[in-house]
Parts: C-alpha cells; structure tokens; sequence
C-alpha cells in the first residue's frame, strides 16, 4: 500500500525481511527468494519487482474465465485513505497480441513503470499460454 | 512442459562419499561432521597415504551448474498449487518438486496446474500412479 508518511525505500527495509508473502526455499548458495505477491510480475522478491512496496507497479492476473486481468495502482494523493481504490483493474479479453498492445499502452507507453514493460508482456504471454486447452488430455505425464 | 533454459553442459565430477572426521570411526565421543584436523603431527593434515581425504575447493561443481538436476532445471519444493504458480515465469529455471507429506488428493491438482504453466515436476508418479 502506500502510506504519505512513509517512503517507499522505508517501506521496503521494513518488509525485505519479514513478509508473509516471502517464500524462501534452500539455505546458503542454493537459496531462491520468491514472493507470492498478486502485483509481482516476475514472483521475485525484490525491490524493484515488489507490488506492495512501489508506488506503482503493475499485476497481471489471470482472468476469470479467459484473458488476462491487469491491475495499476493510482496515486495515492487521491485514495491515500481508501487502500480498496488503490488498485484499478482492467479486463482485457481480446486476441493474444491485442492484450499485450493494450498492457504497453496503457502502462510503458505512459511512463507508467516503462521498466516493466517486457515483464509485463512475457506474464501475459505465460498466462495465455496457460489457459489455452491442452494437447492429449490424458492424465498426467 | 518447458526444457531447460540453454547452460554449460554439467560436468559430474566422481562422487566423493561424505568427509568424515577423523577418528569418528574409532570414537563414539566424536561425531563424524567434518572439522579440519589441526594437530601438529596429524596425519590426515599433513595428506599421508592411506588416509582420509580433506574436503578442497576441488571437489566443488561449477557454479553454474550447481545443484542442476541433469534436465538442467533446480527442484524448488512445492506443498500447494500456489506454490507451483510461483514458477510461472521460472519454468526454464525451476522444477517443482511435491513434498513427500502431500496426499495424492492435493497431488493431482498440483500436476493439473504444473502441466497447464509448463513447469516440470521432478516427481510427478509418487503416489499418483495406481499400479499395485
């Protein structure tokens, strides 16, 4: 979220180490540090990939049937007292490479995270290519 | 399921047993984790024939291929389907691996979302397959 008195470096330093969306597997050289944050394009658990700690960032979720949800946060000098409409989500349904044009124009396009930018498209594309149905539905492999 | 992102090939060095401390064998007061021998007239410091062999830098893989299953992938434990969800966007890099404590219930799902992502899973049979 986002709070006026509280930058979002602050922010991180507090939540870097104790987070309940931190998932550490493995110990010493063999450690990953995930992150099950919804607005965490990559899953990594780091400063500039973290949903929660940016003043903006950007989500892909899957969509509730098909297609791809993707989620902005607003300013928070606007909704600074109603975390609910931090987030704005749009729906985006349409072919494959419709949804990655509206997610770069929407966001990079406008100097909206450009830093995101292939991340944000490679999410979309690993969530589509999730939903499509699959080749010999047998069992399991 | 998605292969493995392109690596240096893994070179297998010969597996080395566990270094055991030296005189675990004959002692019961001393515990067999490896501490390095420091005595003046030690023969396993001092490297005489016939005697244990002391971990070096040597016996190490290369970090790059460190801890590589040979598909090229790194087994990341999975309990639940969320976890598996996590590796989404790390299928080239990362393979799930189902903790042994997980019911064949929970497995079947967690197979289900591992095929529809494309992460590999390194034990996908364990309690699922139904021959007796």
């Amino acid at each position: 979220m986002s709070y006026p008195n509280l930058s979002a470096d602050v922010f991180w330093e507090c939540t870097r180490n104790r987070s309940s969306y931190m998932v550490k597997r493995g110990h010493g050289t063999s450690q990953t540090i995930f992150s099950k944050e919804p607005m965490n394009l990559k899953n990594i658990h780091s400063r500039k990939n973290s949903g929660l700690v940016n003043e903006k960032a950007i989500g892909v979720m899957p969509g509730t049937d098909r297609g791809v949800i993707l989620i902005t946060k607003t300013s928070n000098e606007k909704n600074g007292q109603k975390p609910i409409k931090l987030f704005q989500k749009t729906e985006l349904k349409k072919h494959n490479r419709k949804v990655y044009g509206s997610i770069v124009n929407t966001t990079a396009k406008k100097y909206y995270r450009p830093d995101l930018r292939a991340d944000a498209v490679a999410r979309a594309s690993a969530i589509l290519h999730s939903q499509r149905k699959q080749k010999g539905s047998s069992s399991s492999a | 399921m998605v292969a493995a992102k392109k690596h240096v090939p893994i070179v297998k060095k010969r597996g080395h047993k566990k270094f055991n401390r030296h005189q675990s064998d004959l002692y019961k007061c001393v515990p067999s984790s490896w501490r390095k021998p420091k005595g003046i007239d030690n023969r396993v410091r001092r490297r005489f024939k016939g005697q244990a062999a002391m971990p070096k830098i040597g016996y190490g893989s290369n970090k790059k291929t460190r801890h590589m299953t040979p598909s090229g992938h790194k087994a990341f434990l999975v309990q639940n389907t969320s976890d598996v969800e996590l590796l989404l966007m790390h299928n080239r890099t990362f393979a799930a691996e189902i903790g042994h404590a997980v019911s064949s219930r929970k497995r079947v799902e967690i197979l289900a979302k591992a095929k529809a992502l494309g992460v590999k899973v390194t034990n996908p049979k364990g309690r699922v397959s139904t021959d007796a």
